[in-house]
């Protein structure tokens, strides 16, 4: 073969929708900051970036789970392709019926590999040319790859982080138009670490059905709560307005890898029904693959048997190093927290560059904090916020408080000598 | 600020008020899945019939409910081991370069949840407007569903009959233009069982090379051949013309279920990195999901240890199923099989309606046959090929006997009366 480039191959420059849903990826970002760190440095990395905190030893998941899977393995009776056991649907559906004042049945679950592709599978249903789906900003990346790839517009409409990082309503009415589909909200939230309100969810559901859109409530953190306030579902409002909620056991139950997850609809009216979105996710899901089928063949017993010690644990856990990571920011003269994170792995920080010597912004801030300090915390930009870092707290103390030292440490000597 | 609830606000009731609705498109794409079909041909079968007979199921992809079709211990220790111990991310590349004559590195392999979704991933990545793609017919209609889905066009080569299912390469040529990007070939092949001699595979290489595009090989069922022609992998002409192989564990260790695939990229010239190819499957794959970690984690051991007695002793069981499938179809006068079937777990076969009353087509006939003998076969039309049958003769022996002697009952006695030739 000669070098002559993409001339001679017909197949060259291929689909740019898919370079452009890849710029959206937290991934993307992360790569870049690992390239800058000295893998081979004295320090061991820390990462205050990820999703996934499984790889320290306190965040680990029940061992019922993992037996209940290997033994699902074993029995044999779920390497097969037939639709999936009713078992595991309605077990989901029966877990997530507890929190509503309805009962979900087995039709309402379509089970995913992991939320990731409900996230997948809600947009591909969705995406039609012209149509347009509001996203918070800042947000989840992976929403607006998938909308993007989808052909949809994505609006973005703020978090107030002044309001404990609540929707801004007025600016959902103002973005919205004949064409959108769909409002997609995340709580617990990612990546601001709020939890929001009945009060506002209400709201919410309110504003939805005035517009005459669905809400899509990406609840993958859900009963990861801290704070003073409780989880509440989107779905208790489906009644006001069809909700679409996202879940997977990756996060309570911390295993993100075992990839099962679920679309539910919240919808007591049967409004999705009536305008066939329904018969669209059905559609759609004879084009797509779906979990593991023995992890689907476990999820009864995981999702029955897991006792309630297990998620205490987990919330314990996550309320001290909240409260670690909180403290240790305060004390950072650059970087304000303007909420404390009540839910999920994270909080949203302001970085205020002009205390700063040499950084010009939150990008350059991390790399330069990667390379220094072997610690990696996300540019805010990867969440459409400039100037703004998101720190994963979800790590063993001891490490969270080392890293949190080091970031300090950094940032002194950085300090710009007039602030 | 809204006060919400009801008077201010109140949701409208009708589906006109709403601004979101399903999309046609997708609402007919499902029509072209094999699943749908045999949910349509199920419908109307009873779960068991008044004799008490069991249901022969000989219209599915996935034989794994068959005790003589189960995977190995040595695979579920394998999960099972890296389920415990929480290692993950670990590459195939060294049995995927056993076969070839140039090395695989850990870069040329993607991971997937099956080869389903590599399909899904490549179809993603071609699409642009305009393009289109070349596959063959009789095929697996999934990739046409997304290939439509992703808005490429999608046209059809034959593969002949007459010559054990061979691409027809002048038709090839004809079908494509400008807009053409790839070729997709399935082999072992699923529908035909056919499985590709080297040199018909060279000049599919050289083919696509005068094209300027390039091939997909779907090499889900690689490996499970029992006739003359041994498996060649279309790798081996990565350098003549740019390849990308489509695998998994599904069929060869007996495990849809486990939703582990790949895609490979078998191109030593580096073209697809130079076309931007390769970018673009990574940039999919980092807003995509992934398969199960502690399956991916499993995949060593699981290819190490899998004993050699495994792998024989089911392509024995094939081979003897395929043997008696092609026996015994031989005494069904309407049924006409026009090669031997010597890989993967499928027959195609014609259907002459014109030996038949009261059946009008293949999906006709599928649906009637599993109400009154309770045998499921995949129609014709499923797979592009209306008419013809697709047989599916992975199951126990026994079953499959009981199940051809069935179909022949139910040929006879839908026969029309002076056309009955006995053999």
């Amino acid at each position: 073969m000669d070098g002559d480039g993409g001339k001679r191959w017909r197949f060259a420059n291929p689909n740019p929708a898919v370079a452009a849903a890849g710029e959206r990826s937290i991934q993307r970002y992360l790569v870049q900051l690992h390239a800058c760190l000295d893998e081979h440095g004295p320090r061991p990395i820390i990462p205050l970036s990820h999703g996934d905190p499984s790889s320290s030893a306190c965040f680990r998941t029940t061992p019922e789970a993992e037996e209940a899977v290997a033994a699902a393995v074993r029995s044999g009776e779920y390497w097969a392709t037939p639709p999936p056991p009713p078992a595991s649907p309605l077990a989901v559906a029966e877990y997530l019926s507890g929190d509503l004042p309805y009962e979900l049945c087995t039709d309402d679950i379509f089970l995913t590999s992991g939320c990731t592709q409900a996230i997948e599978i809600v947009m591909s249903v969705f995406g039609q040319p012209g149509a347009n789906i509001l996203l918070p900003k800042p947000g989840y990346p992976k929403h607006e790859a998938h909308a993007v790839f989808h052909r949809m517009e994505v609006r973005f409409y703020d978090l107030v982080p002044e309001r404990g990082w609540e929707v801004d309503v007025e600016s959902i009415e103002a973005l919205a138009d004949d064409n959108t589909v769909a409002i997609v909200i995340t709580n617990p939230n990612n990546p601001c670490g709020n939890v929001y309100t009945y009060e506002h969810l209400s709201k919410i559901a309110d504003t939805a059905s005035k517009l005459g859109v669905l809400v899509i409530a990406d609840e993958v953190y859900g009963h990861l709560v801290y704070g003073s306030n409780p989880f509440v579902p989107m779905g208790l409002f489906g009644e006001t307005a069809p909700v679409l909620t996202l879940g997977a056991i990756s996060k309570r139950w911390i295993v993100p890898g075992w990839r099962f997850g679920w679309i539910a609809i919240c919808d007591p009216k049967g409004i999705l029904k009536e305008t066939k979105v329904v018969d669209s996710l059905r559609s759609f899901r004879n084009l797509t693959t779906d979990p593991a089928t023995f992890i689907q063949g476990a999820i009864p017993h995981i999702m029955k048997n897991t006792n309630d010690e297990f998620f205490s644990k987990t919330v314990e856990l996550l309320k001290e190093t909240a409260e670690i990571c909180y403290g240790e920011i305060m004390e950072i003269k650059c970087i304000t927290c303007p909420h404390k994170p009540e839910g999920s792995f994270f909080m949203m920080v302001k970085l205020d560059v002009s205390q700063l010597l040499d950084i010009c912004d939150d990008v350059d801030f991390c790399s330069k904090l990667v390379k220094e300090e072997s610690v990696v915390l996300l540019p805010g930009r990867a969440l459409g916020m400039e100037n703004w870092l998101r720190i994963t707290f979800a790590l063993d103390p001891p490490r969270l408080k080392l890293g949190l030292e080091r970031v300090k440490s950094f940032c002194q000597r950085h300090q710009s000598p007039s602030s | 600020m809204e006060n919400g609830g009801a008077g201010n606000g109140r949701p409208p009731a009708s589906a006109a008020a709403w601004n979101f609705a399903a999309s046609g498109t997708l609402l007919g794409l499902s029509a072209l899945s094999v699943r749908g079909v045999l949910g349509r041909i199920k419908a109307g079968m009873a779960a068991e019939d008044d004799g008490g007979r069991p249901v022969i199921p000989m219209g599915h992809g996935d034989p794994s409910a068959f005790p003589c079709f189960s995977t190995t211990p040595d695979a579920v220790d394998a999960v099972a081991d890296a389920l415990r111990s929480g290692e993950h991310n670990c590459y195939p590349s060294a049995y995927l370069s056993s076969d070839l004559p140039y090395e695989l590195s850990a870069d040329d392999v993607y991971l997937t949840i099956g080869c389903s979704q590599a399909i899904e991933i490549i179809c993603s990545v071609l699409a642009r407007p305009g393009a289109n793609i070349l596959c063959p017919r009789p095929g697996y209609l999934f990739y046409e569903a997304r290939a439509i889905f992703n808005g490429m066009e999608v046209r059809y080569f034959d593969l002949l009959p007459e010559s054990g299912w061979e691409v027809d390469l002048d038709g090839v040529q004809a079908l494509a233009d400008k807009n053409t990007v790839a070729m997709v070939i399935v082999n072992p092949g699923n529908p035909c069982g056919n499985v590709y001699t080297y040199e018909h595979l060279a000049k599919v290489a050289e083919i696509a090379k005068k094209l300027g595009i390039f091939v997909i090989t779907d090499e889900v069922y690689a490996h499970l051949t029992f006739g003359q022609n041994k498996f060649v992998p279309m790798g081996v002409f990565g350098s003549v013309v740019p390849v990308l192989t489509l695998g998994s564990i599904s069929k060869r260790w007996v495990v849809p279920g486990w939703r582990l695939g790949w895609i490979v990229t078998n191109d030593p010239n580096g073209v697809f990195q130079m076309t931007k190819v390769v970018e673009s499957i990574k940039s999919y794959l980092d807003i995509s999901c992934d398969p199960a970690t502690f399956v991916q984690g499993a995949i060593p051991q699981l290819l190490e240890n899998t004993k050699g007695e495994f792998f024989e002793k089911t392509i024995d069981v094939l081979r003897q199923t395929a043997d008696i499938c092609w026996e015994k179809l031989k005494g069904i006068s309407c049924i006409t099989c026009p090669s031997k079937p010597e890989g993967s777990m499928f027959v195609m076969a014609k259907l002459d309606l014109s030996c038949l009353q009261g059946i009008k087509d293949d999906m006709d006939f599928c649906c009637q046959l599993a109400k009154e003998e309770l045998v499921v076969i995949l129609p014709g039309c499923a797979l592009g090929y209306k008419n013809w049958l697709r047989i599916t003769f992975a199951i126990e022996p026994s079953s499959l006997e009981d199940g051809i002697e069935r179909l022949k009952s139910f040929c006879l006695r839908h026969s029309k009366p002076k056309v009955l030739l006995e053999t």
